[in-house]
């Protein structure tokens, strides 16, 4: 029966193929339905499989786990273009499988949705799971927070293997009391950076202790709800790091972990924490300390994170803000730097993005500094102008343009600084728009 | 030169899809206008407020788990609370908000929360946490005697029933209960609504009601409010209304 599935399954991608078509989920969304939703139980793997999970940061944290692996001489496997529902690990483990369903590699590194974790993984074995961070993000599809992360504590009450936890974010370390048998709990930290503050700067959740139902207490928050926080009740928050991030200067950008310095490419706060995931890792696996330091020193990132474009001689950055937080910390590193500058913000509604968008309320425009001129676009072009609106900026500097390729003209008409900042399924035709420009105009993708 | 007093209870736990963004927008409203807003908050550690010194009371919408954390804590305000509507101050009310002022609300897990009790409705929410009412939904209502199709973001488990004077007439979306003929629940000082996104984003009608309904509720000397540049806000509207229905 295995065998006939596996064989449908590679006969689909053969025909999708050849018709030129991405077969990175429709051959797993038809495995799904002939199997009655258990498309991932049909392969045979006796090799380790490592999982990320988390709101932010998955893509980054699994590529570089990939690479330590990779570095190490060793074959592995990889869900790179992001398709990490079941459906999607099914559709790549058809195309990395024989006949007879066996999957060949040294290790399965595989980035894998929130709400999936507990689907995937009660169908093959789990060596090791690591749960990055919770935001609220396409909180429509998912329900509400709460029930996410029920759904992975539940399924983290049966599992042994190791789970490596954000130890600073109260959303997911409660994960680590989830199966008190569980040997293999470690959390990672990091200590605090120069912009981290002793009282909440963004909306979060996560303020009470989810055992006892007391406020928390926090030594610092660095972003959102992430950081140093203890329930005074019942002491939820004491742990003995696995991993501490110190010494974190953002301007350099360098940091410590476990005694060796590493000087990552992305300057931000939540790319250090990504990257003490992946030091964790390495040390977890006992990875030579001179191929952790050359995967995190080499990392970086071109796909719509804090990536750099010049329309004609105008110096644009572009990054992807799916929710919140995301959004403040770009408006963060905007405010950071000097003179004058104009933003584009495109804002989707499609069905990856939720669909709903009044995270943009959550979003502290207040802090603008020199902005002078704000163009929006998108499918919900006026949703975000709205926003912008009534947190005080004067309506008539902001253009709404919701044709991508017209909002990209309206922002490159005048000179000085450029910034954009766009949502989940925008940020993609939002990097293809301002290439269109380029090509037209003239500039560069750097 | 008018002023408003606003009381937000529980800023810090009941503000699910930009709830929070309602009070940003009233303050907006208020000062491009001149009005004086003030905006005070509420929460589990505060001080016993006097409810009737406000003009205005305005609670979000939380996950199950924050309105039990705060439903201990609401009880203790009831009088006051009760007393305040009585007196004639206004009462808008988001989702949690608005089932906790009801006889109760019956979580997904079947535990009971007692409500205020100010209405006669009540809430069961639907067991199956998968079934949610969720989406963009559009209601038909009136205001000051004008017609006016409202557009905000749904989604809750919660099924509210025995709601006799509902706040409109659902046009597209859920409201009340699953597919239901109305949603919210209205009265001259009070509006209670799913309706997140925030409600008052793309809805200046309704933030002008509770505006003049605030200034004019001590006063002889009946106040018209200024008329603001909308067209943002109703374009935002349109879009949403011409996706939804017209096309």
């Amino acid at each position: 029966m295995n065998k006939l599935l596996v064989i449908i399954g590679k006969i689909i991608i053969k025909i999708l193929h050849l018709f030129k078509r991405n077969a990175g989920n429709l051959p797993g969304i038809i495995l799904w339905h002939l199997t009655g939703g258990k498309c991932c139980r049909m392969f045979k793997i006796d090799c380790p499989i490592i999982a990320v999970t988390g709101t932010n940061g998955k893509t980054s944290v699994t590529n570089c786990i990939a690479q330590l692996f990779e570095q190490n001489g060793k074959k592995i496997i990889i869900n790179k273009e992001g398709n990490n529902l079941d459906t999607g690990i099914c559709s790549l483990l058809l195309r990395h499988c024989s006949i007879s369903g066996k999957v060949d590699a040294d290790y399965l590194i595989l980035e894998t949705d929130e709400s999936h974790v507990p689907v995937v993984y009660s169908q093959q074995k789990l060596e090791t799971l690591v749960v990055l961070n919770f935001f609220r993000d396409q909180l429509d599809r998912n329900g509400e927070m709460e029930t996410l992360i029920q759904k992975i504590n539940h399924f983290c009450k049966t599992f042994e293997g190791n789970l490596v936890l954000n130890g600073d974010d109260p959303n997911t370390a409660r994960l680590g009391r989830a199966n008190p048998d569980n040997k293999n709990v470690r959390y990672f930290h990091a200590e605090p950076y120069k912009f981290a503050t002793e009282k909440i700067f963004e909306a979060s959740e996560g303020r009470f202790c989810p055992f006892c139902g007391q406020p928390l207490e926090y030594d610092y928050y660095q972003y959102s709800h992430i950081g140093k926080f203890i329930c005074r009740n019942c002491g939820f928050g004491d742990f003995i790091p696995f991993i501490t991030a110190s010494n974190i200067d953002l301007e350099k950008p360098v940091f410590t972990a476990d005694g060796n310095k590493y000087s990552p490419k992305l300057n931000s706060i939540y790319n250090v924490y990504n990257m003490t995931a992946v030091a964790g890792i390495g040390k977890l696996y006992n990875i030579d300390r001179n191929i952790i330091n050359k995967v995190i020193s080499r990392y970086t990132v071109k796909n719509g994170r804090m990536e750099n474009f010049m329309l004609g001689d105008r110096k644009t950055t572009l990054n992807l803000a799916k929710n919140p937080v995301g959004a403040n910390m770009t408006l963060r590193v905007m405010n950071e730097m000097q003179g004058e500058k104009e933003l584009l913000f495109v804002l989707n509604d499609n069905v990856a993005d939720g669909l709903d968008v009044s995270w943009i309320w959550d979003i502290n425009f207040s802090i603008f500094r020199n902005v002078t001129r704000v163009v929006t676009s998108g499918t919900r072009a006026y949703d975000i102008a709205v926003r912008i609106k009534c947190s005080g900026y004067d309506a008539s500097d902001i253009v709404v343009k919701p044709d991508l390729d017209e909002a990209v003209e309206e922002l490159a008409r005048t000179d000085g600084r450029k910034f954009v900042i766009a949502n989940y399924t925008a940020v993609q035709s939002t990097r293809n728009a301002l290439k269109r420009y380029i090509s037209k105009h003239g500039g560069k993708n750097e | 030169m008018s002023k408003l007093k606003v009381l937000h209870m529980y800023a810090d736990m009941l503000d699910l899809y930009g709830d929070s963004g309602n009070m940003e927008i009233l303050e907006y409203r208020c000062k491009m206008r001149g009005i004086e807003c003030d905006v005070e908050k509420y929460s589990i550690d505060s001080k016993m407020p006097d409810f009737s010194s406000y003009d205005l009371i305005y609670i979000g919408g939380g996950a199950d788990l924050e309105q039990q954390h705060i439903s201990t804590d609401l009880q203790k305000c009831r009088k006051g609370i009760e007393s305040a509507y009585k007196k004639g101050v206004f009462l808008f009310l988001i989702c949690g908000g608005y089932q906790l002022m009801g006889k109760y609300y019956k979580d997904a897990d079947g535990n009971k929360i007692k409500g205020l009790g100010l209405f006669d409705y009540y809430t069961v929410a639907e067991p199956d946490r998968r079934k949610r009412c969720i989406g963009n939904i559009i209601i038909r209502t009136d205001f000051m005697g004008k017609s006016v199709d409202i557009v905000g973001f749904e989604n809750h488990g919660g099924q509210t029933k025995g709601v006799k004077t509902p706040l409109g007439d659902v046009l597209c979306g859920h409201g009340n209960c699953t597919k239901s003929q109305h949603e919210g629940y209205f009265e001259k000082n009070v509006i209670a609504t799913y309706m997140h996104g925030p409600c008052l984003a793309k809805n200046p009608e309704i933030s002008d009601y509770i505006i003049e309904y605030c200034i004019n509720r001590n006063t002889e000397n009946k106040v018209k409010l200024l008329k603001l540049d909308d067209t943002l806000e109703k374009q935002c509207r349109q879009v949403m209304i011409d996706r939804l229905i017209k096309k």
